[in-house]
């Protein structure tokens, strides 16, 4: 067809040809006269027969060779066997009739041609060659033209004219000279479709005469199609896709232009840097502003740190002026604008806060990667390539051949701690890495303002969670129930319930301050306690008991917007008087009209059974209580002659307990013997507070005001088994067993929260449980 | 917040090399480091964060990458990816 379209033009007299692809039908018409009916029908049936399924045109009637067939001019025509002439009619035809049941290809006048050049010009290079595929016509019709249209796509046949190329150039001069001066219209136009061949099957009854007949015919025909020899040629052949052009896109933009601006944190600029923050935070905010200027000589950290006191909450409109001071870039360009603003929203997004604090956690985590892995119990690793690494990892070795000691592995402190004691400290239930902190000087003269700071393990340089008192802290819980609350007690007898969650510094939680049945004096100590409730005895609700100076124990609930409290126990101050009959003690109760309460100081749940609880007063006597009983104590444990700081059941043991006291001694009793089984002294100081190990049944420890000291009962008894020296000028006030490490917390009166880890501490092989009873046994009996 | 005391706190940290903001097609907003590394970073680092992110996804198409700690030789960079910005940290430990 290719070709043919090509030459169209030099075949004026070529009867017509191609149609265009749409069509179902394509018929290329010869080119050239005829030279029989077997050449001329190669080329001039066929189909591009692929869309018809109906109907083919058919060339010759006869199986084709592959002969190209030059030139005739001549009308074509085509015979079938029977001489019937079947030549193909030209399809552009105007009427191309009805559908008639053979085929019927006309010869194409030459008349038309002169339409062609233009019309079928564009046609030529679709049609490729395998339009001029066979045209076998079968005489036996066959309505499955699929075969049929296979062969016609899958001949390949070369062809070549080149004779018609030269007849083409001496056509075309014609062309040019006569034919360009014309204007010719063209009308390109669809004509209906009309079908070449159309042989319906006819139908025979089967109860026809002819039926045998036909089903006969029909089984021979059968045989010989499965018989017959292939004279499929089958070629492969592959298409081409075209691929549209690659585009390449440019996207360009004006470049930034930047300047770097270089900040000198010297002493000067940080002067500079605290006025800066001064405007920017708020009045609250005065005080830790406040306190940059006394930290002058930190380093630049310090002083970035004390910024980030002021709020979380972003300001925009104050950007502007900072950018300046800071060392980043600055912008000059217009598009600076754009990026500000971006800058600004990402500022703003709650994302960017959120990973600014893990990357600030992971920032740590490497800094701080041997103490964190001493913390966590993991072996450090050491790092191939560095040889700074090396260093440490020798001085771990050494320290294991020591005996027991402690090693410092970090300190929690920073600027807003710093320089206030440690009053409390307290692990919370729930999540064993965060450590609530409470600082507030109570014993000197002049009230500062108290604060809480909740560390956590993952970031060892600023707290959590900062929450500022009124007065200086006493005591805090964490509850068991609902993991983020927070219960202070102040100095000044309020009782405050803060949410850790929160992030708004400023919300003040549930307190207690406009009950009036709140404590007189500074609350001692607080804890959240799961009490059963006494009808089922199955549901543990949790509630909140204090202890206070007022000589009050107080169970908690929340009431209107703040807390109310009910009276558990009285401390009633007792007098002792002993008969001089010695040994004999007679006790009477003190009923007089004013009935005078001591301070309690300290209290404690027991382990199993939580309604006995065990509470220490400022007389020095230890009563052991019942929440169902307001009036009596149980038992009272006499022994120390100056207020018991803290008394603290065994975990282990439920039986024994220790209590501390400033006299400078520790009693260990056991329960329902009134004098205390075990003392133990070694330093001629308060002991402010005293704690059991979690882990091991024998070892607790302690603090006075100038060590820490470690008890190992199994080991010694009467001396610690390590002490630990505070730093001069520093006073230790308070201790807490970690308990998912070896590791010890003390709080000092410097603001500082120190982590110790214990090392090497034998205890020995045996239960240690049993070991602690043979002790109390062996002295009970002595 | 202003910008100065947001990143402050990491800036102030031992090691700290520098910390780029960069939005989502990789171009910084906001750097501590000079010009030249900055963009160097936030190109190359985009990439990588195209490709880590691209890995995730193909694996199980409900997860997305989180965060991301490269630890080479002198340095650990941290990349916390957003679809609106990414964070870059660059620190060397054992300064």
């Amino acid at each position: 067809m290719s070709a043919t379209g090509g030459k169209e033009e030099g075949k004026r007299r070529c009867p017509l040809l191609l149609r265009p692809a749409s069509r179902t039908l394509n018929t290329s018409v010869s080119h050239g006269g005829p030279r029989g009916a077997h050449q001329r029908s190669r080329q001039t049936t066929s189909v591009l027969g692929c869309h018809s399924r109906r109907s083919f045109s058919l060339g010759g009637s006869k199986v084709l060779e592959k002969n190209v067939v030059q030139t005739p001019r001549q009308a074509v025509q085509v015979f079938d066997e029977e001489n019937n002439d079947v030549t193909p009619q030209p399809l552009y035809q105007a009427d191309p009739g009805a559908v008639q049941p053979m085929l019927f290809v006309d010869e194409i006048s030459v008349g038309s041609a002169s339409d062609q050049p233009t019309a079928t010009g564009s046609f030529t290079l679709p049609f490729s060659r395998s339009v001029f595929g066979s045209s076998r016509i079968s005489s036996q019709s066959t309505t499955e033209s699929v075969d049929d249209e296979d062969m016609f796509s899958k001949r390949d046949i070369p062809l070549s004219f080149p004779d018609v190329k030269v007849k083409k150039d001496t056509e075309k001069e014609q062309v040019t000279e006569d034919m360009l001066k014309d204007i010719t219209e063209v009308f390109i136009s669809e004509t209906d479709t009309f079908s070449l061949l159309d042989m319906p099957s006819s139908f025979v009854s089967v109860d026809a005469d002819e039926a045998e007949a036909t089903i006969a015919r029909n089984h021979q025909y059968e045989e010989v199609c499965r018989n017959r020899v292939s004279r499929d040629k089958t070629v492969e052949r592959s298409v081409q896709t075209l691929t549209g052009t690659t585009k390449n896109k440019h996207v360009q933009s004006n470049g930034l232009m930047v300047v770097d601006a270089d900040v000198c944190m010297s002493t000067a600029t940080n002067v500079t840097i605290c006025d800066m923050c001064e405007p920017l935070s708020d009045a609250e905010q005065e005080e830790t502003a406040g306190i940059c200027n006394p930290v002058k000589t930190d380093h630049a950290e310090g002083v970035t740190y004390s910024s980030r006191g002021a709020d979380r909450s972003v300001s925009v409109g104050s950007t502007a002026t900072t950018v300046s001071a800071s060392g980043s870039l600055k912008e000059v360009d217009v598009k600076a604008l754009n990026a500000e603003m971006e800058w600004e929203l990402i500022m703003l997004s709650e994302t960017f806060q959120l990973y600014l604090q893990t990357v600030e956690r992971s920032i740590l985590q490497n800094s701080f990667h041997p103490q964190l892995a001493a913390y966590r119990q993991l072996p450090v690793l050491g790092d191939p390539e560095s040889p700074v690494k090396n260093e440490i990892v020798e001085q771990r070795t050494g320290d294991t051949d020591g005996g027991p000691s402690l090693q410092c592995l970090w300190v929690f402190s920073c600027e807003l701690s710093r320089g206030r004691s440690v009053s409390c400290m307290t692990w919370n239930r729930k999540n064993p890495d965060l450590l609530a902190v409470g600082h507030g000087e109570f014993n000197s003269g002049n009230q500062k303002p108290g604060l809480v700071s909740c560390w956590s393990i993952k970031n060892l340089k600023w707290p959590e969670h900062i929450v500022h008192c009124d007065s200086a802290v006493t005591t805090l819980d964490f509850s068991a129930n609902s993991p983020s609350q927070l219960a202070v007690g102040t100095h000044d007898g309020s009782i405050t319930i803060h949410n850790v969650h929160s992030q708004d510094n400023r919300s003040h939680g549930v307190s207690s301050r406009d009950s009036p049945n709140r404590h007189l004096g500074p609350v001692w100590q607080l804890r959240w306690t799961q009490q059963e409730v006494s009808s089922t005895g199955e549901e543990k609700v949790e509630a909140l008991l204090s202890v206070g100076a007022d000589g009050r124990i107080s169970k908690w609930f929340s009431f209107k917007d703040g807390l109310d409290c009910i009276d558990l126990m009285k401390l009633r101050r007792i007098q002792n008087t002993e008969t001089k009959a010695g040994g004999k003690r007679t006790e009477m109760m003190a009923e007089s009209v004013l009935t005078a309460l001591t301070p309690g100081l300290c209290f404690d749940f027991h382990p199993t059974d939580s309604s006995i609880y065990l509470t220490g007063t400022w007389e020095g006597l230890i009563h052991q209580c019942s929440c169902s009983n307001s009036e009596q104590f149980l038992e009272t444990y006499r022994k120390h002659f100056c207020p018991v700081n803290c008394v603290a059941w065994s975990p282990f043991n439920p039986d024994v307990f220790l209590s501390c006291s400033s006299d400078w001694t520790i009693q260990l009793w056991k329960q329902h013997h009134l004098k205390p089984v075990l003392g133990f002294i070694s330093a001629q100081k308060a002991v402010y507070d005293i704690k059991w190990s979690p882990k091991w049944p024998t070892v607790f420890g302690a603090v006075n005001g100038g060590q820490l000291e470690i008890w190992d009962l199994s080991s010694s008894i009467l001396d610690p088994v390590i002490v630990q020296p505070a730093a001069p000028g520093v006073r230790m006030t308070s201790l807490l067993f970690s308990s998912q490490a070896d590791c010890v917390v003390v709080g000092d009166s410097d603001g500082h929260v120190t982590v110790y880890q214990l090392k090497n501490l034998n205890v020995g092989e045996q239960s240690q449980v049993d070991v602690l009873e043979d002790l109390i046994c062996s002295a009970a009996s002595r | 917040m202003t910008e100065f005391s947001l990143l402050s706190p990491i800036q102030g940290q031992k090691g700290v090399q520098g910390i780029i903001v960069a939005n989502s097609e990789g171009i910084p907003i906001k750097s501590t480091l000079d010009n030249s590394s900055t963009v160097q970073y936030a190109g190359l680092i985009h990439q990588l964060v195209m490709k880590a992110r691209s890995t995730i996804r193909d694996i199980d198409p409900q997860n997305d990458l989180t965060f991301m700690r490269v630890r080479s030789k002198k340095n650990e960079i941290m990349i916390a990816p957003d679809k609106d910005f990414f964070l870059i940290v660059i620190q060397n430990p054992s300064d």
